[in-house]
């Protein structure tokens, strides 16, 4: 073999500069030019059912739709595939009229069988959202435009929860096809994951193009979208995954919006062609206690969380993680929530907190495990986070053992055998503040009840459950009077003591228009167009 | 030839078969339940669910049970199912590895043509500027960390002169070509799309130069070792004092010989690219093999584990071949299967 080494450098060379001269950016009409969207897709499933992650709200929202959606304000409820809909007093029974026009992207109408189809599926399949459906009780089909739902108990919120992206309505027979199951058995009978990872089945403005995991995600208009057509034919979410590349993709024109800048990165955006907006969002960071977690070195009664509370310096934690971008959130349920408005903010009383400690017997200190996931969300890595709040309570003499663990391994801990003090985020699935007792309060069934040791020390708070089960049955005119009163009793349990609510960077080319945050949905595609 | 060739890949198998062993054990001893990434986090506690998520995914059979099955599903070319992408992780290589193997070829190439043109020019000009300038770069190479010279590259070429794209395969503006080899660059060159084929050229240049100057300085330093003891060789002044010229008495006579122990450098490089280009896809969201590894290991997902270890399982076995038949090819002295003494 002879190795001809001038030649080979050559060629090399004379086929670079060739694919130089070659490279161009495609040229399409506006309108049918892709829309690109920088983000870190994490993506944990394309089935509506299964789905539950922030992509999943852009998705979900996109090629499926819901009996209402959440109007633009966030907070108002407007009609989507429902165009009437009737509550009884006692909040037990809602029947919705379904819009004769509601067409499913293969040209078939919207029925009630379908409705009824999608809330069993969504109820039976036991996965994440599966909690938005607990309280129905059943589901009539008098006619192919009605629904008539029956909870098993008074439910004010349930309205608001239909414009969570994950009730969309599916296909009930392509769906059914293709192995999906509605029944009490769903969660163990049905087969559609991996088809609804290349396929949608719902009546929304796009439907689902193509998906790689880990490249791409992308929508195609849907031709017998029975709305207003979207404006932008083509849509891809790009995956990228650290603000650093979403910034550069947006300067250099690759990307027309990039969603997940944080307030740090946006700073170092110097391109004339770049809008960037902040803006407050639902989103907040949260620290959490669980006293009954094995490992726990002191007994981490109220008072001592209170008093671990008042060690906070929650305005420095604002500055160390989002530079200042961010508010405080008094309660669990995030500012602008029923029953928010007057919460008293936290307060940061180092001496306050010394004399609680001493009181409790615990002037000393102690030691206290905080394993963490090491993530970065919005904006706040969770770990430089702990490491903030291990110096605040030093104050204190507390002494905060670091453990950072991968997100998955955060959740097997967390489950069992508990970790004592930790901190994570949450975003809204709709607008509506029983999502947060439910997930966050003293009451039965919820996440961190369990998570914080139910049954090793007792946490539950009777006034919190009783108040929760006025505000289901309360009319519109008195929820917020006793969501504002929960929220009070979520603040002194102490378990959970958000830190810090990070404004949103919205970051896009000058000739996006459409931008927004929504609170149930993230970014609404269908709004999106180009000037 | 062809028996030792045979013999090579008769033994491929067994030392296969002990890569997913271990690959399947360890994986399964790991400090975390890979059902945290299969059951909703608010359904952990909900032994109903988490009963009928085991069952789904086999996980409540015994381990050795699962693995005997795991094994024998193996031998029809069933790797499995992924947890997280919910689809057949055969499939999800097949898509993924063609990409990793475009970028490491391209990578390969840069640092195997610099590496060794700077070790020529470096054992040529001893101890002069060219020679001190071929160290520093080859230094360089060998400690910047790639995820720190992608994103300086990224800004230079792509964000500051605009030259180049940044992340990705293709401008997402404009879907891969029709599937051939799964490799873009030449797909579009088979669908005769000159367009895309230098988009995707263009997209490759960035993360195969961060990849391949980590090639660069070890093969630079490698060849210029290799060189200087060749250079000193009485045949090489016997083939100067003949009248050939200087170049190709370097590239002819010298280069040919002292190229053999960077085939080797070259082999393991190229086994070690296609494993080890994790950071590399990351920076530059290059969907292949390497970020399909990282985003696996993050969720728990066994399945995808084990297969990504098979494959680069597969992959050093077979770069070990490869290279063993090229000392063939370009050293005549090397002989297969002679056990006699000399």
């Amino acid at each position: 073999m002879t190795l001809h080494l001038p030649k080979l450098y050559g060629r090399t060379a004379l086929a670079l500069a060739a694919a130089s001269a070659l490279y161009s950016m495609p040229v399409a009409a506006q309108d049918q030019q892709p829309l690109i969207i920088a983000r870190h897709l994490e993506i944990n499933s394309l089935d509506p059912n299964r789905a539950f992650c922030d992509t999943c709200q852009i998705y979900l929202s996109s090629t499926y739709q819901g009996l209402v959606a959440l109007d633009s304000d966030n907070k108002s409820i407007k009609p989507l595939l429902a165009d009437s809909w009737e509550v009884n007093d006692d909040q037990t029974v809602f029947t919705f009229k379904l819009n004769p026009n509601a067409v499913f992207s293969d040209g078939s109408p919207v029925e009630s069988k379908d409705v009824k189809w999608s809330y069993e599926r969504l109820k039976n399949i036991k996965a994440d959202p599966s909690f938005m459906m607990s309280l129905v009780k059943s589901i009539e089909t008098p006619d192919p435009k009605t629904v008539v739902i029956t909870m098993e108990s008074p439910n004010s919120e349930f309205i608001g929860v239909l414009t969570a992206p994950y009730t969309g309505i599916i296909n009930s027979d392509v769906a059914s096809a293709a192995g999906a199951v509605s029944g009490p058995d769903a969660a163990t009978s049905d087969t559609a994951e991996a088809w609804f990872q290349t396929h949608s089945a719902g009546s929304g403005p796009y439907v689902l193009k193509s998906y790689a995991p880990d490249d791409e995600l992308r929508f195609v208009r849907n031709e017998k979208f029975w709305g207003a057509a979207p404006a932008i034919n083509e849509v891809v979410i790009d995956e990228t995954a650290d603000a650093i590349s979403q910034a550069q993709m947006l300067q250099s024109g690759a990307a027309d919006i990039a969603m997940q800048i944080d307030p740090d990165t946006s700073k170092t955006i110097s391109s004339p062609d770049v809008t960037i907006k902040t803006v407050p969002s639902y989103n907040f960071i949260y620290v959490m206690f669980s006293p009954g977690a094995e490992g726990n070195k002191a007994e981490l009664t109220k008072e001592v969380r209170q008093a671990l509370a008042y060690a906070i310096d929650y305005d420095g934690i604002i500055q160390f993680t989002v530079g200042g971008e961010g508010k405080p959130q008094a309660s669990p349920i995030p500012n602008g929530f029923p029953g928010t408005t007057d919460l008293p903010m936290p307060v940061y009383d180092l001496e306050k907190a010394k004399s609680m400690l001493a009181e409790a017997g615990l002037a000393d200190g102690f030691e206290v495990n905080a394993t963490v996931a090491q993530l970065n969300v919005y904006g706040v890595d969770l770990v430089l986070l702990m490491q903030k709040l291990q110096q605040d309570l030093a104050k204190v003499n507390i002494k905060l053992n670091i453990q950072p663990v991968a997100s998955a391994v955060w959740r097997e801990q967390v489950t069992k055998p508990g970790v004592p003090f930790s901190a994570r985020f949450y975003a809204p699935d709709y607008y509506g503040s029983a999502q947060y007792v439910q997930f966050f309060g003293m009451v039965p069934d919820s996440y961190w009840l369990t998570r914080a040791g139910q049954g090793k020390v007792d946490l539950l708070n009777q006034k919190e459950t009783d108040l929760l089960s006025k505000a289901m049955a309360a009319s519109d005119a008195d929820r917020d009077g006793v969501y504002h009163e929960i929220a009070l009793q979520m603040i002194e349990d102490r378990i959970i003591v958000p830190v810090v609510s990070p404004n949103l960077v919205l970051a896009y080319r000058n000739n996006i228009e459409g931008v927004r945050y929504s609170a149930c949905c993230n970014l609404p595609l269908s709004e999106l167009s180009r000037k | 030839m062809a028996t030792y060739i045979a013999r090579r890949l008769i033994a491929m198998p067994l030392l296969l078969l002990g890569v997913i062993t271990l690959a399947f054990l360890l994986s399964h001893f790991t400090n975390a339940d890979p059902l945290t990434s299969i059951v909703g986090e608010r359904q952990m506690h909900n032994e109903t669910v988490v009963a009928a998520a085991k069952a789904r995914w086999g996980l409540d059979q015994p381990l050795p049970k699962q693995y005997v099955i795991y094994v024998k599903n193996l031998l029809s070319g069933d790797f499995g199912t992924s947890f997280r992408t919910k689809q057949p992780v055969a499939q999800d290589l097949l898509k993924r590895l063609p990409a990793t193997l475009e970028l490491v070829i391209a990578a390969m190439l840069v640092g195997s043509i610099t590496g060794i043109t700077l070790g020529v020019v470096a054992a040529n000009f001893r101890d002069r500027a060219a020679d001190h300038f071929a160290r520093l770069f080859a230094l360089l190479g060998a400690s910047i960390p790639v995820f720190w010279s992608g994103l300086i590259l990224l800004y230079i070429f792509s964000v500051s002169l605009g030259w180049l794209p940044g992340p990705g395969r293709l401008d997402p503006r404009s879907e891969a070509p029709p599937f051939i080899t799964g490799m873009n660059t030449i797909d579009a060159l088979i669908a005769g799309d000159f367009a895309k084929f230098g988009d995707a050229l263009a997209h490759l240049a960035l993360p195969a130069l961060a990849l391949g100057w980590t090639v660069t300085g070890i093969v630079s330093r490698m060849v210029r070792g290799s060189m200087l003891d060749v250079l000193g060789q009485e045949y090489i002044l016997a083939a100067r004092a003949k009248g050939a010229g200087r170049l190709r008495v370097l590239l002819n006579h010298a280069l040919r010989n002292a190229i053999l122990p960077t085939l080797t450098i070259l082999g393991f490089s190229f086994a070690y690219l296609i494993t080890g280009a994790i950071l590399t896809e990351t920076i530059f969201s290059w969907p292949g093999i390497g970020s399909y590894a990282v985003e696996a290991a993050r969720g728990l997902d066994q399945p995808a584990i084990i297969g990504v270890t098979i494959v680069g399982g597969a992959a050093f076995l077979l770069t070990n071949l490869v290279t063993d038949l090229a000392y063939l090819a370009v050293d005549p002295r090397v002989k297969l299967g002679s056990r006699k003494a000399a």
